[in-house]
């Protein structure tokens, strides 16, 4: 057990230290600095000289890189360049919990809608109930999420006005007013998600559905119920949680438009903003972020493995 | 084994030689499909010759018109006719997310293949590199390539290709575990069967065919990372007739002239649709495993 | 010279400068514009305790007023600071009367003598008194690390304190452009912050404002919104009326539409210009919108083929169809320009310019005689930069794109982010890009940092020596005659040469929700809240 950990902690640091200068470089190499960003138009070669220095971007990058990352290990994550936002309160405290409850939320609700249409469409495959469910889900996928928010706030923001279209309200605080806000926002994200799932459900299932034990089952007159969500399901369960697991990525680049459409202050707004600012500390504290977040997703899907398949415990 | 015993309605299907007729009768959705695709497909051969009009001449006279009998399916905010820019942008749709998915789904399969039968340390190696990949998000990655390498269609294609290897990869390996514990792999490794003839005898096409479901719905979402770049305003110049370029555009005219994002957006929708049912039918008409019974 | 002259000549000049239909022109910007606080024509209310919520989608970098650039963040700044002088409105005309100070007087023409207010103090509880605006001013005009706005004070030779009230500037050289500099909402020179607090926060200031103004910072949360109070002590009695402002920072600005329209914000500091007529049409909402000191254009690298041959810049400058552009682009929004002397200039604002052929517009056969008269006869193909950014985005070069096509010019249109885009620009890697300078008061603004040569922010990298040499004069001139000619002659030089087409004058909007009463409307860019309540 001790080596297991062991391990898994070397893997996440190397991974972390590599995400970190990756994205350390390739943001550097971008053209562009905060300064420049900052100074917009009035620009004077004196103010440029003068706050580049300020801001320690003068120095070379392997000093800049081994600063932060002395900071980031030390818990002091500095300042935003030109707002002076501190970095930790921002990135950890405030935008992390919305991106969270956020993926979380569409989450849920994409489970919740997708895995009974994926059954449902496994199940009468090839009727128009199973051409509907696929025509359904992946109109979902087809429109991106800013624009499906931009209609949905329109719709039901605006012309109904029935859903508040703005802001987070933490559900830990006040949670009907929390989901309230929350409804359209996931809703949003979660039809990506929910398409992804009824397809992966639909195609495992069938397949499932013909492996002799299946037949088996039905032979020895086990009711149709039974046999999907027993035998079927758990042969849909792997690669469920395992795409699900990989999809965090798909689903923070989802939340970047969804924050930005819904005005939530999230990390992908966060990262986003942050990476068009050229705000290089705030692009490695939501890097490092999301990394982290990745990493630990994934651990427990391969945690999950063993327990979803027995077939590959002993190796 | 045991394949005698499949009595349900799947493997009591017709083969596809079978007959078309009775091929279109029991699976017309796949026909429909198959030909929605291969008109799209066409529209993107043809290109601008099809077209009613110039997908980027400006109709000063009538910006933002509705659907008319001049501009079947309206016009955008510079008077540009959606129909020929929806039809143009067929061959951006089919570039954009057939490319950077072959180019992802190819990268993942190498790498994930390797991962999968190598083990040890190259698998250790590899996978922590995928992780890597895949814990940096992709934005951030095709915001920085595109700022670094500069825009246009296979800029954006390659950042999306890219980020794209990854998660193929993942699958890939995942896969490839599950197929490696399956008995007759077992065995066929216990009989001494050559790695690469198990690859491609046994790994391969229980590998493929997962790739192909992932691949389908993979095309919608390269199409809406592209999309997604152009909402931030970067990626594809306008006024190039791309699918998610036009849907960006359109988003600030949801209000009161949904056709300019609904148009691309409906184009994207059916084609996706059409895909996903072709890959769906495809898959399992060859899949071995489902194929056995016959 | 007397002390009356000299503010007469200043006060006249000003006065008719900002006289917008020259109504009011002869009542000058006397002793009661200058002693008397102006309260505006704002109907006295009783205070009415509430709590605004507006959406801002213009980008907010910093609000310490030394070191910002940006017209987003100096809205909202404009509530926690207050300046030497501010600017008013009266529907008219705009004009600039003592805010923190109680008096301006001129006894020569390099001399301006402020009196301050007594009893103002900062927000953290320090004396506003002429200590504190020396601090001030110097901060910006000789402080580390180097202000931006620095060069609006780099005539300024010496601060002098009379006594405790009374400060005392002394320039070089007659400085017509001070007021401006002063207030001007790009130009926060002349804003006064706490010396402690910066002394206490140090580079964090701008996180943490203190000024003397209506409202107190409160809180400043990112990418979500930022918060104001009420400042119980502010010295403009019975304001600010509102107790609490919150400031929802939305990076969409069509999710900030349907929000408004939705009434869940109650106003917004500007709109999509596709949504303006919507807006207008909306009978909960009231759409603020003059054409501002401000025009859109687009340039051409001077410096290097294809644009170093003045005949191609000549004929791209004719080539464009600005009536086109504006129905096209910008949704029939904004009026054509010829020059870049904006209509709020007036006394330099020449209305019926379209008459006298000065400047430049669309005339396609003059543009096809300078095509052929170009060194290049073969199809050229510029590299025109551009970036989705502010209100028009990549609109203008779109537009622009088949008009230049039908003279043998093949704008490659690259787009990238602002972040590339600003670095190329101020690299001068691009042969064509388009941009507005916006929030101008003055024409001095307006021409001499763009087109002066080498000046920082002259991107197309022209230089002139006529156009040089008036706009220099014209600066140490304070006969507005004399300064109108000069800019002429400097205009002239420019449109000429055509380091820019100029396209058009706009509006900046500000939509206010009908339950939102005393908002004062000024067409400087600016959301002033102090007099504003909420129903």
């Amino acid at each position: 057990m001790l080596l297991f950990v062991g391990r898994k902690l070397a893997q996440t640091i190397f991974i972390l230290l590599m995400v970190s200068i990756v994205s350390f470089t390739l943001l550097k190499l971008a053209p562009g600095d905060p300064v420049q960003m900052a100074l917009g138009s009035e620009y004077s070669q004196e103010a440029y000289a003068s706050l580049t220095h300020e801001m320690g971007l003068d120095q070379s990058l392997v000093v800049q890189y081994g600063h932060w990352l002395w900071g980031f290990i030390t818990g002091d994550w500095g300042r935003s360049y030109v707002g002076r936002t501190p970095i930790f309160q921002y990135a950890f405290v405030e935008a992390l919990p919305v991106t969270l409850t956020l993926a979380a939320s569409a989450l849920f609700l994409a489970i919740l809608i997708g895995v009974p249409l994926g059954v449902l469409s496994a199940a009468r495959q090839d009727t128009i109930l199973d051409a509907g469910t696929a025509a359904l889900s992946l109109t979902g996928t087809a429109f991106p999420s800013f624009y499906l928010g931009i209609l949905l706030i329109w719709i039901f923001g605006v012309h109904f006005g029935l859903f508040p279209t703005m802001g987070f309200v933490a559900p830990w605080q006040d949670f009907l007013d929390g989901v309230y806000h929350m409804t359209l926002p996931a809703l949003t994200l979660s039809t990506y998600f929910m398409a992804m799932i009824v397809r992966l459900v639909r195609a495992n299932l069938i397949e499932a559905l013909q492996q002799p034990y299946v037949a088996a089952a039905r032979a020895r007159g086990e009711s149709e119920r039974r046999v999907i969500w027993l035998h079927g399901m758990r042969n849909v369960l792997m690669p469920l949680v395992t795409v699900l697991g990989l999809q965090l990525g798909a689903l923070l680049q989802g939340a970047v438009l969804t924050e930005t459409v819904f005005s939530l202050p999230g990390v992908g707004q966060m990262i986003t903003n942050a990476v068009l600012n050229r705000e290089y500390l705030v692009v490695q504290a939501g890097v490092m972020m999301t990394g982290c977040l990745f990493i630990f997703v994934n651990l427990l899907v391969d945690l999950a493995y063993p327990w979803l398949d027995p077939r590959l415990k002993p190796r | 084994m045991s394949e005698t015993l499949l009595v349900d309605k799947i493997a009591r299907r017709p083969a596809w030689w079978a007959g078309l007729g009775s091929y279109i009768r029991h699976r017309p959705f796949f026909i429909l499909a198959l030909l929605v695709t291969l008109a799209f497909l066409a529209i993107a051969l043809l290109g601008t010759a099809v077209t009613p009009f110039d997908p980027t001449f400006q109709d000063m006279e009538a910006p933002m018109s509705p659907p008319s009998s001049t501009h079947w399916l309206g016009t955008d905010s510079y008077g540009q006719d959606l129909l020929s820019r929806a039809m143009a942008g067929a061959r951006y749709a089919f570039l954009t997310g057939i490319c950077s998915v072959l180019l992802g789904a190819l990268g993942g399969l190498a790498v994930g293949l390797m991962a999968g039968l190598a083990g040890g340390r190259t698998e250790w190696f590899l996978m922590r590199i995928v992780d890597a990949i895949l814990a940096l998000p992709s934005l951030v990655m095709a915001i920085a390539f595109i700022a670094i390498l500069g825009q246009g269609v296979d800029k954006v294609i390659l950042a999306v290709g890219l980020a794209l290897i990854g998660p193929f990869a993942r699958t890939v390996r995942a896969d490839v575990l599950q197929v490696r514990a399956l008995p007759f792999v077992e065995a066929a490794g216990l009989m001494g069967i050559g790695k690469l003839a198990i690859v491609r005898r046994h790994i391969l096409p229980n590998v493929f065919f997962p790739l192909v479901v992932q691949a389908t719905i993979r095309i919608s979402e390269a199409i809406l990372v592209s999309s997604s770049l152009s909402f931030i305003g970067i990626g594809i110049v306008p006024p190039t007739p791309d699918w998610g370029l036009m849907i960006a555009e359109g988003r600030g005219f949801v209000s009161f002239a949904p056709w300019m994002s609904g148009v691309p957006g409906a184009a994207l929708a059916i084609l996706l649709i059409a895909l996903a049912i072709v890959g769906d039918g495809i898959r399992e008409q060859m899949d071995p495993k489902q194929r056995a019974g016959h | 010279m007397g002390e009356i002259d000299h503010r007469n000549v200043l006060a006249k000049m000003l006065d008719r400068r900002f006289a917008r239909r020259g109504l009011l022109r002869g009542a000058g910007l006397g002793a009661a514009a200058l002693a008397v606080p102006a309260f505006g024509p704002q109907p006295v209310r009783a205070a009415e305790p509430g709590h605004i919520n507006l959406a801002f989608i213009e980008y907010i970098d910093t609000l310490d007023p030394h070191f910002t650039g940006f017209l987003g963040a100096i809205m909202v700044h404009n509530n926690i600071f207050n300046g030497l002088l501010k600017i008013t409105y009266d529907g008219q005309k705009v004009s600039f009367v003592p805010d923190l100070a109680e008096s301006w007087d001129m006894p020569d023409d390099k001399t301006h003598i402020f009196k301050i207010r007594p009893n103002v103090h900062f927000h953290d509880g320090t004396a506003c008194d002429a200590e504190a605006i020396k601090w001030s001013l110097e901060r910006v005009a000789s402080g580390k690390p180097t202000s931006p706005h620095a060069w609006k004070l780099s005539k300024l030779q010496k601060i002098e304190i009379i006594d405790p009230l009374t400060v005392k500037l002394s320039f070089a050289t007659p400085y017509a452009f001070l007021p401006v500099a002063l207030t001007g909402s790009t130009g926060r020179a002349g804003t006064i912050v706490s010396r402690a607090a910066v002394e206490k926060y140090g580079k964090d200031f701008g996180r943490n404002p203190v000024g003397t103004g209506p409202f107190r910072f409160v809180s400043w949360r990112e990418n979500d919104s930022i918060e104001l109070e009420r400042n119980p002590d502010y010295f403009e009695e019975g304001l600010p009326k509102l107790d609490r402002v919150t400031i929802k920072i939305m990076n969409e600005a069509s999710s900030a539409v349907a929000a408004l329209m939705a009434g869940q914000v109650d106003g917004m500091n500007e709109s999509p210009l596709q949504f303006v007529k919507a807006l207008r049409a909306n009978p909960n909402l009231t759409v603020y919108g003059e054409p501002e000191g401000n025009y859109s254009f687009v340039a051409m690298n001077v410096r290097r083929a294809p644009f170093d041959d003045v005949e191609l810049r000549r004929a791209v400058a004719f080539a464009i169809d600005r009536e086109a552009i504006i129905k096209q682009a910008f949704f029939g929004i904004g009026e054509i320009a010829y020059s870049p002397i904006s209509p709020p200039m007036t006394g330099f604002f020449n209305k019926d310019i379209a008459k006298t052929g000065r400047g430049q517009f669309f005339d396609p056969e003059r543009a096809k005689k300078h095509r052929a008269a170009a060194k290049n006869q073969d199809v050229i193909e510029p590299v025109f930069i551009m970036s989705e950014q502010g209100p028009y985005g990549t609109r203008v070069a779109q537009t622009v794109l088949p008009m230049l096509e039908k003279i043998g010019i093949k704008p490659k249109l690259e787009l990238m982010e602002r972040a590339a885009w600003v670095a190329r620009r101020n690299a001068g890697d691009f042969d064509m890009f388009d941009l507005n300078w916006v929030g101008d008061l003055d024409p001095d603004e307006t021409l001499y940092p763009e087109f002066h040569s080498g000046e920082d922010w002259n991107y197309p990298g022209w230089s002139n020596a006529t156009f040089d040499k008036s706009v220099e004069e014209a600066q140490v001139v304070l006969d507005v005659e004399t300064r109108r000619k000069l800019y002429e002659t400097a205009e002239d030089a420019l449109m000429d040469e055509a380091p820019i087409a100029i396209i058009s004058h706009m509006p900046a909007f500000k939509i206010i929700s009908k339950r939102v009463q005393g908002f004062q409307y000024i067409p400087a860019d600016l959301f002033n809240l102090h007099t504003v309540s909420v129903a």
